[in-house]
Order: structure tokens, then C-alpha cells, then sequence
């Protein structure tokens, strides 16, 4: 017998319900209760965890995610006019640099920062703070730079063109004019962006931290060791770069909505 | 000279071009154009699609470079490599087919950013110039308003205040009406109309023949990077001498005929 499109639908929705709730109750039946407990939500033990997991640890994950987004976004700036410039060897440069950065993990780059530097030039000493805003900062750069030139070239040439006509310099027309209106297309890749490096900045363990160098995840490592509190440190730690990342995604979706009412 | 009569009260400029060469790689687009345009003169553009109309307007103010040849636009030589060029483009108001409007500000400020930026007038001074200019268009009480809340007829009157607004002495226009729908057309010729009576210098591509026939002091036919024909409208659009304009004028008057 034919079955209708919206019977067959039906039908399809009732097995799948089916097959949720029997997944679900096996889970239920199957797990061990009190172990879960102890070694997820074990929150009682964390006490030696505060106040350093919020005064250090994310103060410290914002500081190298905040300073690291600077240099990023300086220098991708820098690289997405040097990739729009007339001057071929800038673009070339500028290709060179985004599609190795782009191309290679983000641990490996703060490995070379790390140790390849000291080892190649043992007169240069700088802060490990320094050392994660290069590295994270060059790969972020990368990113960012692909991200402005196509939010510039977005603005169509008409733009630039009414406002050299009204006798603005390239310059002015740039800021004025252009840079504005790129601002909003390229701000919610920018919290994207933001976010990825939100993360990233765990990565930093790799280098060796002194305690007050530690950032959350570094935190929620230490937890687990010293605490008898099973992965309940790494939970705590997980839930707290949501604190921060989950209103960074807000403020785009808030942003892009407004500026899709101006656009009509 | 044209049908309207004219009381001047802009300050006007002329501009001359002489033998002025413009190619895209191999592609010669303006083979030695000269054109004059007498201050508080209206000169209209025509000519088939791809005969280098926009080119040689954008060659005025040096949106594109051209190869050869010499523009003076008021007191300024716009190809002289010495040029002060953003000096010389505040004289020269130019109109975009696609209007071109800065859509993140409003109608006002699109109207003040200039003034303040570019000639650094005071916000007052700016935003009374910005509202006279608007009240000139027609469109007095929508400086608060966004582009993109506009008509197309009233965003290209927003953009003729604009240019207006850094009291040009030459006014540019590339196609102005022709990407409106065909109701809104009129509103922004009519503009245009009581711009050249009020003396401004304007030279002009168009399509509207009716306009040109009016408005023009003078009508220039350009086929394929070179002036065919110019002359007082009536002749060159009435009594055209030259086998291509009539061709041209004939397609353009009746689009229907087809020679097979
Ligand atoms: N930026 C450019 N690069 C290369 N070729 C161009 C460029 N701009 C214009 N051209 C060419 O120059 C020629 C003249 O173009 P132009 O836009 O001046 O013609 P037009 O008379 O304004 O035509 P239309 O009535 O369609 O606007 C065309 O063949 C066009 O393809
Ligand atoms: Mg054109």
C-alpha cells in the first residue's frame, strides 16, 4: 500500500523518538551512578581551586586571548592592504605568510616560539606573555588578514569612487567610507575568530608555566591531579570559557540582526 | 543655446578637453576627444553603449588616467602630474548612474561628511548648507533617514544635493536616471533642469533625448571613442548630418525599428 509523503514523515518521526528514548534509558540504566557523581560533579572538593581559577587562571586566558587578538588583528590588517596592494612582491609576501600560518597546527608554532627562539638567539629574553602574543598573534593574523580583504573589497568601488569625487584623499575615503561599512560584514567572523583564540590560549601549557603564568585549562589539569575530584576541575574550568565565549557569540547575533533592519 | 532661460546664481567653470587619449591594454576606448564646455553651459553627452561616454566623464576628474591629451577643469589642469587632484575634484560634482550613496549614514550626513572631512566647515555651517541643498532636490525632511529607506529617484536626488553641497563649480553626471523606474525618472530630470537654469555648469550622459532637446545647450554624438557630430540639440538631435548619429537616433527614438 502507497503511503503519503506526510504519513511516511510521520512514521519517521515516531521511530526516531522511539530510538532516542531507548538510547536514553539504556545510558541511564547502564551508567554507574555514584561514580559519575564523584568524578564529574564532585564540586564540593574544589575549594582549593578559588579564588586562583578566576583571579589567575581567567585572568589569565582573557590577558593572552585579548593580547594576542591585538597583534593578531594589527598585523592582518597590515597584510590585507599589503594583499591588496599594486605592488606584486607585498602581495606575494602576504600570501607567503597567510598560507603558512594558515597551514600549520597553532601548538607547533608555539613550540618554535618557545624553544626554537631561546635556542637560536640566547641574548633575547621576553616575557612568556610575549611569547604566546607571537605565536597565537601570527596565526590568528592569518586569519584575521583573509577575513578584512574580503570585508573590504565587499564595499563595492562606487563607494571609494563617490568620496575621492567629493575630493576626499584615498586615505580618508578608506577610513571614512570604507572601513566603516567593512566594519559590519567583517565583525562577525572577528568574534569567530576571537572565540577560536579564546580556546587556543590552553595551548600555552606546552611552554612550561610558573603558577601565576597558569590560564583555566592549565587550572583544570592541576585539579585533576591534586584534588581526588575526578574531571569535575575540567568541567568547572570547560564551563567558565563558555561564560566567555557564549556572550561574544550574543553580541554578534544582537549586532548582525541590527544591522540587517538598516538594511531595509 | 537651449529652450530654458537661465538666471544664473551658481558660480560656474568651464572645462576643456583637447585630444584626450584613454586605453584599457590594446583596447583604445578615447581615440583624441575634444569638447568644450563653457561655463554655465549644459552639454550633453550621447552615443551608442560602449562608446566611451562614462570613460571621457571619468576622465574629467580623473577617476581614470588618462594615456594623453589635456583636461582644464576651472582653474585647475587635471593632468598635470602635479595636480592638487582632491583640490580640483571639490569643484567637480559628479552623479553615478547607481546613485552610489554612502549607505551607513543618513541623508544628512551623506550631505555634511565632506563639507566637514574635506573642506573642514563647521558642523552648523555644514548641516544648513547640507539642508538647503536638500530642500533644493525636494527632499527637505528626510535628512534623517537611511539610503536604503529612500527611492531610487529620491536617493539620486539625495546624491545631486550632495555633490551640491561642496558648492561645485562643474557638475558631472553619468547616466543619472538610468537605473530608476521609469515613474521616478521625471522627479530627478526636473532637478536637473532647475540646475541649469540656475547657471551651473553640466555636462551630462544621457539617454533622454527629450531632456537633451530641452535642457542642452549643446549635444555631443560619440561613437566608438571619438565625436562624430556636435552641435545646438535641435540640429544634432532634430537634423542630424552624420549617417551614425542619425543610425543611432533613429534606434534610440524607436526602439522597435529594427534595420534587417
Ligand atoms: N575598467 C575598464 N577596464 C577595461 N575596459 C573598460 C573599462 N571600463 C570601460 N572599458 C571598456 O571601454 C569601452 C567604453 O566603455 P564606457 O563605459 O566608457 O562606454 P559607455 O559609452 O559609457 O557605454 P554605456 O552606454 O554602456 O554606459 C567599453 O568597450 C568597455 O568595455
Ligand atoms: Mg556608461
Amino acid at each position: 500500500m502507497a503511503m503519503t509523503t506526510s504519513q511516511r514523515a510521520r512514521i519517521s518521526k515516531i521511530v526516531q523518538a522511539i530510538i532516542f528514548v531507548a538510547v536514553i534509558t539504556t545510558l541511564v540504566i547502564v551508567a554507574d551512578w555514584p561514580k559519575i557523581r564523584t568524578s564529574f560533579f564532585a564540586f564540593e572538593k574544589l575549594g582549593p581551586m578559588f579564588p586562583d581559577l578566576l583571579l589567575v587562571g581567567l585572568k589569565n586566558t582573557i590577558f593572552y586571548t585579548v593580547i594576542s587578538f591585538a597583534f593578531g588583528l594589527s598585523l592582518g590588517l597590515v597584510l590585507a592592504l599589503m594583499k591588496m596592494a599594486s605592488f606584486a612582491p607585498y602581495r606575494w609576501l602576504a600570501t607567503g605568510f597567510i598560507e603558512f600560518f594558515r597551514g600549520v597546527p597553532a601548538i607547533l608554532v608555539l613550540l618554535a616560539f618557545g624553544f626554537g627562539v631561546p635556542a637560536a638567539f640566547p641574548e633575547a629574553k621576553w616575557p612568556f606573555a610575549v611569547t604566546v602574543m607571537l605565536s597565537l598573534g601570527l596565526v590568528a593574523a592569518a586569519y584575521i588578514a583573509e577575513t578584512l580583504r574580503a570585508g573590504l573589497q565587499a564595499v563595492p568601488r562606487g563607494q571609494t569612487e563617490a568620496a575621492r569625487s567629493l575630493g576626499m584623499p584615498a586615505w580618508r575615503a578608506m577610513v571614512t567610507i570604507v572601513i566603516p561599512q567593512a566594519f559590519k560584514i567583517v565583525l562577525p567572523p572577528l568574534t569567530n575568530e576571537m572565540i577560536l583564540l579564546t580556546k587556543d590560549s590552553s595551548l600555552a601549557f606546552i611552554l612550561g608555566m610558573t603558577a601565576a603564568q597558569y590560564e583555566m585549562t592549565k587550572f583544570g589539569r592541576e585539579g585533576i591531579t591534586s584534588l581526588g575530584a575526578g574531571i569535575t576541575p575540567l568541567i568547572v574550568a570547560g564551563a567558565l570559557y563558555l561564560v566567555i565565549t557564549i556572550p561574544l557569540s550574543l553580541i554578534t547575533r544582537r549586532f548582525e540582526n541590527s544591522s540587517a533592519r538598516t538594511k531595509r | 543655446m537651449s529652450k530654458i532661460e537661465k538666471n544664473p546664481v551658481f558660480q560656474a567653470a568651464g572645462a576643456t578637453i583637447s585630444d584626450l587619449r584613454k586605453s584599457y591594454g590594446n583596447n583604445e576606448v578615447l581615440k583624441g576627444i575634444s569638447l568644450e564646455v563653457k561655463p554655465g553651459e549644459v552639454v550633453c553627452l550621447i552615443g551608442p553603449s560602449g562608446s566611451g561616454k562614462s570613460t571621457l566623464l571619468r576622465c574629467v576628474n580623473l577617476l581614470e588616467k588618462p594615456n594623453g591629451g589635456t583636461i582644464h577643469v576651472g582653474g585647475f589642469e587635471a593632468t598635470d602630474p602635479e595636480v592638487d587632484l582632491d583640490r580640483m575634484r571639490q569643484n567637480v560634482g559628479m552623479v553615478f548612474q547607481q546613485f552610489n550613496l554612502f549607505p551607513h549614514l543618513t541623508v544628512l550626513q551623506n550631505c555634511t561628511v565632506a563639507q566637514l572631512k574635506v573642506l573642514k566647515r563647521s558642523s552648523s555651517e555644514a548641516k544648513k548648507i547640507a539642508a538647503e541643498n536638500l530642500e533644493r532636490v525636494g527632499l527637505g525632511d528626510f535628512g534623517a533617514r537611511y539610503p536604503d529607506q529612500l527611492s531610487g529617484g529620491q536617493q539620486q536626488r539625495v546624491a545631486i544635493a550632495r555633490a551640491l553641497s561642496m558648492n561645485p563649480t562643474l557638475m558631472l553626471f553619468d547616466e543619472p536616471t538610468s537605473a530608476l523606474d521609469p515613474e521616478t525618472v521625471g522627479e530627478v530630470l526636473a532637478i536637473m533642469k532647475t540646475l541649469a537654469k540656475a547657471g551651473m555648469t553640466m555636462l551630462v550622459v544621457t539617454h533622454e533625448m527629450a531632456f537633451a532637446k530641452e535642457v542642452a545647450d549643446r549635444v555631443v554624438f560619440m561613437d566608438g571613442g571619438v565625436v562624430v557630430e556636435e552641435g545646438p540639440a535641435a540640429e544634432v538631435i532634430g537634423n542630424p548630418q552624420q549617417p551614425r548619429t542619425q543610425d543611432f537616433l533613429r534606434r534610440v527614438l524607436d526602439p522597435t525599428h529594427v534595420d534587417i
